[in-house]
């Protein structure tokens, strides 16, 4: 079997607040994230961070993934960070990561992921998470 | 060996499934996978945008699908943009994304079926934008 990406995105608009990812894009209520038949492991994550740059601060961004599907428990990577020194003024374009990693999973139960800003209030940030399944 | 397919398109609207089936000049290259080739190896892509939009922030995504992927569609992140006030003049700063290239990707292919390759941005609208994706396929 060959490697399988399943993503979700969401907004997070203010700082020190958990925010689980539910959606994608068009697809409004894509329904849980399962982990699929025959993938033993989560081997990347790939993740990318939009912030509207709405403040003159600066805050990491960073994912939380829990539920079911991870037998060893709940996992966090920091995926970005923003700042801006003039709130009016900021503008950027950034490509995705991908995170090498080798958590195990267990198929068919939920995954559940979550997006978090933290340091100051750098303003609205979308957080969009890919996770790379391999068997 | 290797073969690629390169397409692009614009998307204008933020949660909006659009199909990439342009090439620029090439109004309609062909979307079947070549014979022989049973694996997606790589995909490199980017996306650009106006920043025609206040209070803009985005993340850009591929889906990967059609009689050609198995295992179902794939999702895929590939970057994110965002920008405050719209700007003018000699103000304006460019919005610049190096492309996204996502190595070992190795996702199952059948040869000589067509794939259907569609981009989107979710968030908060950034103006219009312009996304373009190579795939490498291998065995």
């Amino acid at each position: 079997m060959g490697k399988l990406y399943r993503s979700r995105e969401g907004s997070i608009t203010a700082v020190d607040t958990k925010t689980q990812l539910t959606t994608l894009g068009s697809e409004t209520a894509p329904g849980p994230l399962l982990v699929p038949s025959g993938a033993k492991m989560l081997s990347a994550i790939i993740a990318t961070v939009a912030c509207d740059l709405a403040t003159a601060a600066d805050g990491t961004h960073f994912i939380r993934l829990e539920g079911p599907g991870l037998p060893e428990g709940p996992e966090s990577l920091v995926v970005g960070a923003s700042g801006v020194q003039v709130a009016t003024g900021g503008s950027y374009a950034n490509q995705a990561i991908r995170i090498p990693i080798d958590i195990p999973v267990t198929p068919a139960n939920e995954i559940l992921v979550f997006g978090e800003n933290a340091g100051e209030d750098s303003g609205s940030t979308g957080i969009g998470v890919t996770l790379e399944f391999a068997a | 060996m290797s073969r690629t397919i390169t397409v692009e398109g614009d998307v204008n609207a933020v949660d909006t499934r659009v199909l990439l089936t342009t090439q620029g000049s090439v109004t309609a290259p062909s979307l079947v996978v070549p014979a022989g080739m049973t694996k997606i190896k790589k995909i490199i892509a980017a996306a650009s945008h106006d920043g025609a939009a206040d209070d803009g922030s985005a993340i850009f995504f591929i889906r990967l699908g059609g009689n050609a992927v198995l295992n179902g569609e794939q999702s895929i992140m590939i970057g994110g943009a965002g920008n405050q006030t719209v700007q003018s003049g000699s103000d304006a700063a460019p919005n610049v994304m190096l492309p996204f290239i996502l190595d070992n990707v190795d996702i199952d292919v059948r040869p000589s079926d067509t794939i259907s390759i569609a981009a989107e941005f979710a968030g908060v609208d950034i103006g219009d934008t312009a996304v373009a994706v190579t795939l490498v396929y291998g065995k």
